[in-house]
């Protein structure tokens, strides 16, 4: 159990101890580097499914390339959602990082402009969300990435985002040909309950339902 | 199944019927949720058609990311923080997690000696009290006779006006505090509050009390409230002290219990009208006739006494005059049993006697708790099994415990236009006051009530300025329990999380700025309530400082574990036994039925009736659930030709209530039972217009010794209307989802496109 002083200024928690994502964040920089164009094709993915959804085009407040960023700039999937490999959310980046780079980048693109009236008015930008699953289903992004991703040593050998993408596109689709994020996968519990019987998963009804 | 969409599942994608394209009005939630909002993943702001939380929907919810992170938040992982409990004057320690800025779910402490990391019903409900859709956010003045929102800055003002500098001594006497029990450094600086203003006027009210229990311990003993030592005794005997649902600290009973039970299993005799909770985990259950649990505990003594066992001499007369067969007659309980008990006391040493409400709630109430209490003195359990806590080491932060006497002396006090100010804080009298108190006439007569509450209850109806404060997640505070275990311990109370509405004070801080009208010298240095009790701490006594602490690690060390240990060195109780008389048992043809006003652990006494968690939570005995009910004996029900639905009055000389009955076995043909909790006339959505209130139709009788209402003394009868309406209970065959869609459905055609088989 873990205690945090009550903060006077911001009438917030304040950790004592504080958690150091520097060396994550200095990772997740340094994938981008590490990426090779070619998957090598013995890395064992996991076995998905059939089964499709055909999801609704997601009207965003700001057109978000996914195709841009990963199959073009070939950034890690990881570097913006980095919560996905520490807790059960994958999280939308914060706005400070998407001006890390888009204050020199891009500046004079429409949907940058959009975006930067967004950080000038210190106001998050109010995504919707696509992969939308019952609040009685747990499910743990990090478990999964460690099966398949961190605990994949082949895999880890070759981090670049075109090893990345075929993890999460087992859930997501490949992210590489969207531009905003449409669910192309249905998410059900059939389809989740295929899924861990072909990958091993775990098959009680309290792993997931908690 | 022919492959037709079902039209209730995902009707965005429906065919377009009138029915499914119908949104329902959600625009509620939203509004409550952005006030919520700031800088968190994954909050949902729900522009939902229908419910969202069944459904999988695209698009539908809004995630928002942080502008920038904090660094050590992680969005998913959640923190927990120490806190106190607050649903019920119990005193538990909490731990509540924190996750994006919000309080999400409330455990237990294990650390508080109270309730060793256990939490019931309501304090688990805790959130549902916080993130209520009724709370208060904006100050409201009575103009023209309505209450109107009004800003802070002018509820400051009008509260300058009247209370401040300004007003003079005599005016300040005429002003009053009402409220609940209050404990630590809330109690402290109501008193000081009343000491500016020079009046004396602070009334403490709670519908579930033991005042009358605590008057006897206090003579008989010594000490008010002494340590029951459940885990060490052989056998409990409880007259109608349910100490497992409502009784004084039931989630420490509850635990001393379980001790009680395991290895050499101790037995548990309860004797009442009506089966509570812990009447119904007994090996043995005694249906009492109402009103006469002192008559049967007599008569018990007189076994006792004729086996062997010396009675104290001021109490022999008492004794005396109960042999068994009377005590039979009176209480209905049969000479076999009466011998068997007595019987069993003698096996079983050291055991336990206590009384409850259904005993202390008499017009001789006091007399026949000191009868309960005579069976401890004389089978020797005082010293053993009731144990003396030894005085707290700092009295002005000790409770200041709620009863009815001082609701009863209220009412007087506003009919006789003694009062010109009055505040409430957590009461609501205007709902816990029998009718027949008169006390919302009475209230007419004080010119400027101030209610301080998060809720529009029945008592903020009748106020001229309502003040909504923080809940109890989002407030500070010091608690000191008045049954205080084997450590005696006051409870920190820190906020759980940001306020949800800006601008309402926590209520220590309220009381600061009401002091610092009068007394701007004294309070001046405390920029808010929280610097008033890291002062305070900051100025305990040198041995908590153990080790060489400063002032700021022992504050950060109170906080982390949510309380702070204090020493009293434990005493020695006396038994002082005085004459006991109990009068005649009356009876009243008009009247033939006795009205028992039951409390349960869930809606308490009326407080959590607008937690739609405890409203659906089944009665613990009847199961019932959103509802009131009336508890009949079979044999009465027969004689009233009624079955359970069937709609009753029950009439009192002071009122009468149309309820629905539930027959059951575990209620004494002379009683009829009806929980407390419902009937509120206001009280937010989930609260209003829902069952009855008893208490409303109970007689102003009170016990004659300590001018406590008897709140289980009043005579009724029960007349069938005619009427029969569904009594919804849990664990019928009822399949309906109610418009809820508890189980979402899907096609065939759909289920082998999309699961993957």
């Amino acid at each position: 159990m873990l205690w945090i002083q009550w903060d006077r200024a911001t009438r917030g928690p304040v950790q004592q101890g504080c958690v150091v994502l520097l060396a994550a964040l200095a990772l997740a920089c340094a994938m981008p580097s590490l990426a090779g164009s070619v998957t090598p094709t013995s890395i064992k993915y996991p076995i998905v499914p059939d089964g499709t959804h055909a999801g609704k085009d997601v009207e965003q407040p700001i057109e978000f390339p996914h195709d841009i960023h990963t199959a073009v700039n070939k950034i890690n999937c990881l570097y913006c959602h980095n919560y996905a490999r520490r807790s059960k959310v994958a999280g939308i980046p914060p706005t400070s990082k998407c001006m890390g780079c888009h204050s020199v980048i891009a500046t004079d693109k429409p949907r940058i402009k959009q975006l930067t009236e967004y950080w000038e008015k210190k106001q998050p930008v109010p995504w919707k969300k696509v992969h939308d699953l019952p609040e009685f289903v747990h499910f743990p992004h990090e478990k999964h990435l460690k099966k398949f991703l961190f605990d994949n040593e082949e895999l880890v050998q070759n981090l670049s985002v075109d090893t990345v993408a075929p993890v999460c596109a087992a859930c997501h689709g490949d992210l590489r040909t969207m531009t905003v994020a449409k669910k192309v996968k249905p998410l059900n519990m059939g389809w989740c309950v295929s899924c861990h019987k072909a990958n091993g998963g775990p098959g009680d009804c309290w792993t997931c339902h908690k | 199944m022919s492959g037709n969409e079902i039209k209730y599942f995902r009707p965005a994608l429906g065919s377009g019927s009138p029915t499914q394209a119908a949104p329902l009005p959600s625009i509620k939630r939203r509004d409550f949720l952005k006030i919520m909002g700031w800088g968190t993943v994954g909050v949902t702001l729900a522009g939902c058609d229908l419910p969202t939380t069944v459904t999988l929907e695209e698009g539908k919810e809004t995630v928002v990311s942080y502008l920038s992170p904090e660094e050590y938040v992680i969005p998913g992982i959640g923190v927990w923080y120490a806190s106190a409990c607050l649903q019920c004057q119990a005193g538990c320690g909490i731990h509540g997690r924190v996750r994006e800025g919000r309080a999400l779910k409330l455990e237990g402490n294990p650390d508080s000696p109270v309730n060793r990391g256990k939490l019931c019903q309501m304090g688990q409900s805790g959130v549902q009290t916080h993130y209520n859709p009724d709370r208060l956010s904006k100050p409201q003045l009575r103009k023209d006779g309505k209450l109107v929102d009004i800003s802070w800055d002018e509820a400051w003002k009008v509260l300058e006006e009247k209370v401040g500098a300004a007003a003079d001594k005599s005016a300040g006497a005429r002003v009053a505090w009402f409220t609940g029990t209050v404990s630590g450094h809330q109690a402290v600086l109501i008193g000081e509050h009343l000491d500016a203003l020079g009046s004396k006027r602070h009334f403490v009210h709670e519908a579930i009390n033991n005042a009358v229990g605590r008057a006897v311990n206090q003579d008989v003993l010594g000490e008010a409230m002494p340590r029951l030592a459940i885990d060490k005794a052989k056998l409990v005997l409880s007259f109608g002290a349910d100490f497992l649902g409502t009784w004084v600290s039931p989630v420490h009973f509850a635990t001393e219990y379980a001790k009680f039970r395991s290895g050499a299993r101790g037995v548990l005799v309860v004797a009442e009208p009506k089966m509570s909770l812990t009447g119904a985990n007994a090996d043995l259950w005694l249906a009492v006739r109402p009103g006469t649990e002192g008559e049967l505990a007599l008569g018990i003594a007189h076994a006792l006494m004729k086996s062997g066992v010396s009675v104290p001499e001021a109490a022999r007369a008492a004794v005396t005059a109960y042999e068994p067969a009377k005590a039979a007659e009176i209480t209905g309980i049969s000479v076999q049993r009466i011998e068997q008990v007595a019987a069993l006391l003698k096996q079983h040493s050291p055991s336990l006697v206590l009384a409850g409400a259904t005993v202390e709630g008499q017009e001789q109430g006091y007399q026949a708790a000191s009868a309960v209490m005579l069976l401890n003195v004389m089978l020797g359990n005082v010293g053993k099994t009731i144990v003396s806590r030894g005085e707290f080491p700092f009295p002005q932060l000790k409770p200041r415990t709620g009863n009815t006497r001082d609701l009863v002396a209220f009412a007087a006090a506003a009919k006789d236009k003694a009062l010109d100010v009055a505040f409430f804080y957590g009461a609501n009298p205007v709902y816990t006051a029998p009718a027949s108190l008169g006390l919302v006439e009475a209230l007419q007569h004080i010119p400027f009530k101030v209610v301080l509450t998060q809720f529009p209850d029945e008592t903020a109806a009748q106020a001229d300025l309502v003040l909504p404060v923080a809940s109890s997640l989002e407030d500070w505070g010091t608690h000191v329990a008045d049954y205080q275990p084997e450590q005696g311990v006051i409870t920190f109370q820190q906020p759980l999380m940001e306020g949800l509405y800006p601008g309402t004070p926590g209520v220590g801080d309220a009381l600061l700025k009401l002091l610092k009208m009068r007394e701007a010298q004294k309070y001046g240095a405390f920029n808010d309530y929280f610097s008033y009790l890291q002062n305070a701490v900051a100025s305990l006594p040198e041995q908590y400082k153990a080790g060489g602490l400063t002032n700021k690690q022992l504050w950060e060390q109170t906080l982390q574990k949510g309380l702070l240990t204090v020493d009293s060195a434990p005493g020695s109780l006396k038994t002082n036994v005085s004459a006991i008389t109990l009068g005649e048992v009356k009876t009243d043809a008009e009247y033939p039925l006795r009205l028992i006003p039951s409390p349960r652990l869930g809606l308490w006494d009326g407080r959590h009736a607008n937690i739609p968690w405890l409203q659906e939570a089944p009665d613990q005995i009847s199961k019932v659930v959103w509802d009131s009910w009336a508890e009949l004996h079979p044999s009465t029900a027969a004689r009233l030709g009624v079955q359970e639905g069937d709609v009753v009055e029950i009439a009192s000389a002071h009122g009468a209530i149309k309820v629905k009955v539930y027959v059951f076995k575990g209620v004494h043909p002379d009683a009829i039972a009806v929980p407390l909790g419902q009937g509120h006339e206001d009280y937010g959505r989930y609260a209003k217009g829902l069952g009855v209130n008893p208490l409303k139709i109970l007689s102003p009788a009170v016990d004659a010794k300590t001018g406590e209402l008897a709140l289980y003394s009043t005579r009724v009868k029960a007349t069938r209307t005619g009427v029969h309406e569904e009594l919804v209970k849990e664990g019928r065959d009822n399949t309906s989802q109610r418009g809820r869609k508890l189980v979402a459905t899907i096609t065939a055609e759909q289920f082998r496109r999309t699961e993957g088989v």
